[in-house]
């Protein structure tokens, strides 16, 4: 069977993820919403007086850690290393002197990295809920809630890695790039009020989130993502995920034509 | 595929790193066979095998291959075998996943992928080592495995850039006899290296690079002919420099002579260095003075190229 140039460069770079240390480290991080989720609910259970709800602690806290900075650390990571690995471990020759495209190469690349990034994100999120809610699994509005959270940590996933693609290839410096981005831009200027929160990609995943949409039965969810959900102004569900399509395209677009005009120095 | 198509054409090829010259003003033609690449560190060579290797844009002049321009022409590599200087790997893959990777994005089938990888496995000896990883193979093994990324898909030009660094001489030898028998119909071999025994013991057509120029292109005996016509210094140890001196000054194929009696030195330049070493064998075998030890300081390519650009 012969692959597709895509496929050939997504099997062999998926098998490098798999094998790298970074991975190993990265999902034990992604682990954490887990961790976390047993250790709510083992307390839940200790403390006397009215526990708190399942569904509470996972919107307010599984989600608001996996998006805010779960989502983030992982993208960044990940992301940035899909050119940067390559030229510091000066390993780029190899890929650079075949018959694929450069294009195919870095879209081979991410999507290797989104697919892995998916399952640690999905699986942990999938875990933590499923520990919460141990008790109220026939809960359908939790459901409903859990397809949603999925969906807004999938698109993060896929935007995110894509920007932070982008930027590994032509900054030297693209973690630190990354870090004063999530950390500083956009967990700041999602709560400023008005058109600017929309600069921030986390606007438009927030917008896909449950219980915010007017006439979306938000008023039944209202406390569930107060904290995620603060200040926030939200895009109908449609427009967000264009806006979402279209960045997470746009920064593809623009990192395959900086990765295929930019020439790299091993020594520089 | 026709003779055309192994051709690797420079001309008027240029490149500058800011304002650094990497390469200046080179053009060349290089054919079947093997053709050795010969210049010290930073003469320009990795510069070359980048911009042929379309690693690097030129910045003035056109580089092509069997007629096409290489930069961004990822097509051309179905044809092409490089074997980068870098000792650089995918440390957590194994040599056998590391040469099935690099043959899937050649576009072979998985089944023609495993034959080819069993297969230049075999060519550079790593068959019973195939299925380790790579980051516990030694400095040899890890180079003849740059090799055979480089012949399995079986490329009509094959460029190595310094394929025997570092290599012990066990190693070197295999390598070498590895790309001689590579060179087989009529392919085309490019080699690189700073060490001039190293390309003699592989081809006889050199290329000398210097400074970012082409010095001077042709046979090895050519290349020789211009090193024995240089003056060569040599030194001797010895217990009793003036009797060594003695036995030396006014000889017609000693041009100068000069001694240091702290260090027990006698150095002597020579246009003559078979005949030189002829009369200090002589010496030795006698009683007196005490030939201690003989050294060339200028028998290197560095010292060469300084002759051939009149420094």
């Amino acid at each position: 069977m012969k692959l597709s140039p895509f496929l050939s460069v997504f099997r062999f770079s998926a098998r490098l993820v798999r094998r790298s240390r970074r991975a190993r480290l990265l999902a034990a991080v992604s682990l954490l919403p887990v961790v976390l989720a047993i250790a709510l609910q083992i307390t839940r259970a200790a403390v006397p007086g009215r526990p708190l709800e399942g569904l509470d602690v996972f919107s307010n806290v599984v989600m608001g850690f996996s998006l805010q900075f779960l989502v983030l650390l992982l993208s960044l990571f990940f992301g940035t290393s899909i050119v940067a690995d390559e030229v510091d471990n000066k390993t780029l020759t190899y890929p650079a002197t075949r018959p694929v495209s450069r294009a195919t190469f870095i879209l081979g690349k991410y999507a290797a990295a989104v697919s892995f990034l998916l399952v640690l994100v999905l699986a942990s999120t999938i875990l933590s809920f499923l520990i919460l809610m141990i008790d109220r699994l026939s809960y359908g509005t939790a459901w409903a809630f859990l397809g949603r959270s999925l969906a807004a940590l999938s698109f993060a996933t896929v935007c995110y890695t894509a920007l932070f693609t982008m930027a590994g290839t032509f900054l030297r410096k693209s973690i630190l790039f990354g870090l004063v981005f999530c950390f500083g831009w956009e967990n700041v200027v999602q709560y400023f009020p008005g058109t600017t929160q929309k600069f921030t990609i986390m606007h438009y995943l927030k917008s896909l989130l449950p219980g915010l949409q007017a006439g979306a039965g938000g008023t039944d969810n209202a406390g569930m993502l107060k904290f995620l959900l603060f200040r926030h102004e939200p895009t109908s569900v449609p427009v967000a995920v264009l806006t979402l399509v279209i960045l997470t395209a746009a920064f593809l677009a623009l990192a395959c034509f900086l990765f295929s005009r930019k020439e790299y120095l091993f020594d520089e | 595929m026709n003779a055309g198509g192994r051709i690797l054409r420079a001309d008027k090829l240029g490149k500058w790193y800011g304002n650094v010259l990497g390469l200046s003003d080179v053009s060349i033609e290089i054919g079947p066979g093997i053709a050795g690449l010969l210049g010290p560190n930073g003469a320009g060579k990795s510069t070359f095998m980048k911009l042929i290797t379309g690693q690097l844009r030129p910045s003035i002049g056109t580089v092509t291959i069997a007629g096409q321009a290489v930069w961004n022409n990822p097509g051309l590599f179905r044809n092409i075998g490089f074997c980068p200087e870098q000792d650089a790997f995918y440390e957590e893959t194994t040599g056998r996943e590391f040469l099935s990777g690099l043959l899937s994005l050649s576009g072979f089938s998985t089944a023609e992928v495993k034959e080819r990888a069993a297969r230049a496995l075999e060519f550079v000896e790593l068959a019973a080592d195939a299925d380790r990883l790579i980051r516990g193979y030694s400095r040899g093994m890890r180079q003849r495995l740059k090799i055979a990324q480089a012949v399995a898909h079986e490329p009509e030009i094959l460029i190595l850039d310094e394929p025997l660094n570092g290599l012990d001489p066990l190693s070197k030898r295999k390598v070498i006899r590895l790309i001689k028998e590579y060179r087989t119909e009529g392919r085309t071999v490019l080699v690189s290296s700073h060490v001039l025994p190293e390309i003699e013991a592989l081809t006889k057509s050199i290329v000398l690079v210097h400074q970012g120029k082409i010095l001077a292109q042709g046979d090895i005996h050519y290349i020789r002919d211009l090193i024995d016509a240089h003056p060569h210094v040599v030194a001797v140890k010895t217990d009793d420099v003036r009797a060594l001196a003695a036995i030396f000054v006014g000889q017609p194929d000693v041009l100068s002579l000069r001694f240091d009696e702290s260090e027990g030195l006698v150095v002597f330049e020579t246009r003559n260095r078979d005949r030189l070493f002829e009369r200090l064998m002589k010496v030795a075998s006698g009683d007196r003075p005490a030939v201690e030890e003989i050294t060339s300081p200028d028998d290197n390519l560095q010292s060469v190229f300084d002759y051939l650009i009149g420094k």
